[in-house]
């Protein structure tokens, strides 16, 4: 099966685009596995809409674990499976919990197989942010390491608030080269053109 | 000091060695070379390095000699057939499926598991697992009841190595026997995952040149043949003294002596009779006489613990 992973900072809102993303795509309700850290792996039948309310919040590092949706996007005649996969967020410097150290090695090495990828970047907290670089370390990295990679896409998301505006422009100017496409995963803005460059590169 | 792997990469994030971003950094240098836009399920130096141990661990093995020449022919040819397929060249398809002859305990599971391993490494299969089965488990009792219970060993086996033991009984039973009926099934199995399965049949010599005759069919479907010899004396002793070795044993002079005389005996004795099996018996044997011998000695150095003496090996006539 194909594998779309889903890489950014914590609180990008990783999560709800994955949720939003699946009701975009017109599904209500789909098989959700969560493999732990300690490589133990559940299925359960999910609510899509239930499930936003459970799994997102405003606090940074809800998601511990891996979490991913089945989904199908039509192609040709048929419709073609993939497997989209919500991660925990990754920070710049060393995290001081163990647990969630794990949980980001098992990102990386999710990263590492997927056929694409999605890199979620705040933009409204770049907004906010004045001089300097508009991304920190490892999201700078992450732009590298898509780089190598067939499908990477940049998603500025929260595009919904106005710093955003100003945080897409830094973006674009120091991310230049790599593809950016504004979202708000919060009212599925920006979801068609996420579609067709998933379903390009699946 | 930089990770030499991408696990490595991963362990020393987790363990807070390396942040986030330093890790990506690593992973890039180390995939860099194998990453050419597509995604690989294993890195490039992964695979290689699992190809490396299990032809290590082959040529560890005490003799087959002949056995481990033909893996070498059979794993460059892989090779080069599938650096061929990278220049468009063309291929021959594949046919690995393969005959083992020799006595028991002359090394076929062995070698068989290793072979999985290596095909696995090399991207031949998928798991590279080994599933072992025997007439019993192949086929049924009734009508109907054997093409289920061999596709179900096949299904078990798919993505890796099914090696089939003994396997000229299925021959055994004559024209109504239903181990012909588990033969077709395999057969069918074997074009339908041409890419999935590697079929080993394995059995005494001259049972199975006997069953290839019997179904030429067969003969053609499995090119490979490979033949066991028995192991000489001297390398059924030293497969002991490795025996020995991973059970952390010694063995005394005089104990060492015995057994070299008690195996040139037993080749002369019992000519197919040359196998590691029966020097593992005579071992483990060995091993529980010490045990009784030092079981109520209130005194025990490390050393007499390490060492079977002569007398633990002495009784031990029969496999």
């Amino acid at each position: 099966m194909k594998r779309c992973v889903i890489l950014g900072q914590p609180n990008a809102g990783k999560t709800l685009f994955a949720l939003q993303f699946a009701l975009y795509l017109g599904v209500l309700e789909t098989r959700m596995a969560f493999a732990e850290a300690r490589g133990e792996r559940c299925e359960r039948e999910v609510r899509v809409a239930r499930a936003i309310a459970d799994m997102t919040s405003d606090e940074p590092h809800h998601t511990r674990q891996l979490q991913s949706l089945l989904l199908e996007l039509p192609a040709g005649k048929g419709r073609r499976a993939f497997e989209l996969v919500d991660t925990s967020g990754l920070v710049d410097g060393i995290h001081p919990d163990p647990s969630i150290r794990l949980a980001m090695a098992q990102t990386l090495s999710t990263a590492r197989e997927a056929h694409v990828i999605l890199h979620m970047i705040d933009a409204a907290a770049v907004g906010r942010t004045r001089g300097g670089p508009a991304v920190g370390e490892v999201d700078a990295q992450v732009a590298e390491f898509g780089r190598t990679r067939g499908g990477y896409l940049i998603l500025a998301n929260k595009m919904d608030l106005p710093e955003a505006r100003h945080g897409l422009a830094r973006l674009r100017q120091d991310l230049r080269g790599h593809p950016i496409v504004p979202i708000s995963a919060l009212h599925r803005q920006g979801f068609g053109e996420v579609k067709a460059f998933v379903w390009r590169h699946l | 000091m930089a990770p030499r792997t991408a696990d490595e990469v991963l362990a020393w994030l987790s363990a807070g060695r390396i942040t986030p971003a330093e890790a990506l950094v690593h992973l890039q240098r180390l995939d860099g070379a194998s990453a050419s836009g597509a995604a690989p399920d294993e890195s490039h130096d992964e695979r290689r390095r699992q190809l490396d141990a299990a032809m290590a661990e082959l040529d560890g093995l005490i003799g087959l000699a002949p056995v481990k020449e033909l893996v070498r022919e059979l794993v460059a040819y892989v090779e080069i057939q599938r650096r061929r397929a990278a220049e468009q060249l063309s291929t021959e398809p594949m046919a690995l499926h393969m005959i083992f002859k020799g006595n028991p305990g002359t090394g076929k599971t062995t070698v068989a598991r290793l072979l999985g391993r290596m095909f696995h490494a090399m991207g031949v299969l998928p798991r590279g697992h080994l599933v072992e089965c025997e007439r019993a488990d192949l086929v049924g009792e009734y009508i109907g009841h054997t093409a289920q219970r061999t596709r179900e060993q096949i299904r078990k086996a798919l993505g890796g190595v099914l090696f089939i033991d003994e396997a000229y009984a299925l021959a055994r039973g004559g024209e109504k026997d239903f181990g012909k009926e588990a033969i077709d099934t395999l057969v069918k199995a074997m074009e339908d995952y041409k890419d999935q399965l590697i079929v080993i049949l394995a059995g005494y010599p001259a049972e199975m040149d006997y069953f290839l005759l019997a179904n030429p069919g067969l003969r053609s479907r499995f090119p490979i043949h490979m033949h066991f010899p028995d192991y000489t004396p001297e390398e059924l002793f030293r497969i002991a003294e490795r025996m020995c070795q991973e059970r952390q044993y010694r063995l005394a002079p005089a104990a060492a002596l015995r057994l070299r005389r008690l195996l040139e005996e037993r080749g002369k004795a019992v000519p197919d009779g040359g196998n590691a099996r029966f020097v593992r018996n005579v071992i483990e044997r060995a091993v529980r006489r010490q045990a009784v011998r030092l079981v109520r000695r209130r005194r025990l150095t490390r050393d007499d613990l390490v060492t079977l003496e002569a007398a633990d090996v002495a009784e031990v006539a029969y496999g």
